[in-house]
């Protein structure tokens, strides 16, 4: 067996020595070559093919990876993108808000202080909001809270700092009004359907669809002349003593964020503030 | 089984000129079919991996170009001592396989080169070892022991031990 092993290790180093002569001869003597070659180079090229196609489905394979990569990296851009610029549309639209705000706020010749409205209760049975202003910062019940459109609400409840303001569709509110053009008074109460109901309007008031209704003063809880709403319907109860109309508010309950809440006095009627509002 | 070895021994001197280059790091490439002769040495004995060298170093030859014969003899010498050192060493931890190997292919390297000095050879014996021969054998070493790894991974997960 040993001497096998050495017989065969002897034959491959005489074979591979030959070779080496033969091949170093030059002329002829690279035949041993040439014949292993025709067997092998087929066989290479095969190789080389089979490796080259195998190199170039990973090749494909990685760039593929690399795309969907990129792809998820683009696709979590561009929602991140796309939730910052609602953020900034949001913040562009809580700007011009505030500063219609802050543009009222200053034309208005009694102090007032700005709210947030950081809850809202809109069942049937009670319609209101909480704003983040409360005894601390000097609220007081019945304290009119207005937006730049016109009447809100008035503070129901107060906290130490927050205050309830009922809106003004609230089936318990109940604002003495006038409408602006006749000067005829009246009353708008809140309905449990949300909407706004005008009462006890003299039937000679000549009121009409379309005429603007606006705080009389009356009562001394919301100063003179603040937009309440328009006239969208009258009613015709025959022989009854007053007219009834309904209203469509000024105010826009289910987008307010931000009201102004009215701590001072005055005795002056308020309806040309609002009506030099310019329009945006 | 000899038709995968005939395979296998084909593929291995194939792979040379065709896969080796693309293992190529900082110039440098593996000598696949010297591992080759060396594991079949190690793992079949002398005789196998006498022979495997010699077919493989020959078709390693002929498609290279060089001289026909030389690597044939000198893998073939490879394949053998692998062998021999299987039957006479404990070798069955890839912590002398490996090491083994690195050995090997420089023995291998100084071999050819004492070899093709009788042929004129012109290139310097400090630059062949230095920038040829050595980084050769550590990389065949480092090929070595990953194939290693992956062969008992393979065996592991075959006999189902990997998920007991």
């Amino acid at each position: 067996m040993r001497y096998r092993t050495y017989a065969l290790l002897v034959s491959v180093l005489v074979v591979s020595l030959l070779l080496l002569s033969l091949g170093n001869r030059g002329g002829g003597a690279r035949r041993p070559g040439d014949l292993i070659a025709v067997v092998i180079t087929p066989l290479e090229t095969a190789l080389t093919t089979i490796h080259r196609s195998a190199v170039g489905v990973w090749s494909a394979y990685l760039v593929w990876k690399s795309v969907r990569r990129e792809n998820q990296a683009l696709r979590s851009e561009v929602e991140r993108l796309h939730v910052r610029s609602l953020q900034v549309d949001e913040t562009q639209k809580e700007n011009l808000r505030l500063r219609r705000l802050l543009a009222l706020r200053d034309r208005l010749p009694l102090s007032t202080v700005a709210g947030e409205v950081i809850a809202k209760e809109w069942g049937g049975w009670v319609r209101s909001v909480t704003v983040n202003r409360g005894r601390s910062d000097g609220i007081a019940r019945l304290t009119p809270a207005i937006v730049p459109e016109g009447l809100f609400g008035r503070v129901v409840e107060v906290r130490a700092r927050a205050a309830v303001v009922q809106l003004l569709n609230d089936p318990s509110s109940a604002v003495a009004v006038m409408v602006q053009r006749t000067r005829t008074a009246g009353v708008a109460e809140g309905d449990p359907m949300g909407t706004v109901r005008l009462k006890f309007m003299a039937r000679d008031g000549g009121i009409q669809v379309g005429d603007l209704v606006v705080t009389s003063g009356l009562g001394g809880v919301f100063p003179k002349g603040l937009p309440v709403g328009w006239v969208t319907a009258v009613e015709d109860r025959g022989s009854a003593l007053f007219h009834y109309a309904k209203l469509a508010p000024v105010a826009d309950f289910a987008r307010v964020e931000e009201v102004l809440l009215l701590t001072g006095q005055t005795g002056a009627d308020l309806f040309p503030q609002f009506a030099a509002r310019p329009e945006t | 089984m000899r038709l995968t070895l005939a395979l296998a021994l084909l593929g291995g001197g194939l792979a040379q000129t065709s896969v080796a280059p693309a293992l190529r790091i900082g110039g440098v490439s593996p000598d696949i079919p010297l591992i080759l002769a060396v594991f079949l040495g190690l793992s079949r004995g002398a005789e196998v991996g006498c022979l495997s060298g010699f077919v493989m170093g020959l078709i390693q030859d002929a498609a290279a170009g060089g001289f026909v014969g030389a690597q044939a003899l000198t893998k073939a010498l490879a394949g053998f001592a692998a062998g021999q050192i299987a039957g006479r060493l404990w070798v069955s931890d890839p912590l002398v396989q490996v090491p083994g190997l690195v050995l090997l292919t420089f023995a291998e390297g100084l071999t050819r080169y004492c070899l093709l000095q009788f042929f004129h050879f012109p290139a310097s014996f400090g630059d062949l070892m230095l920038y040829v021969v050595l980084p050769q054998a550590l990389y065949n070493g480092a090929l070595g022991a990953a194939s290693v790894l992956a062969l008992s991974v393979a065996e592991s997960w075959r006999s189902g031990s990997l998920w007991r």
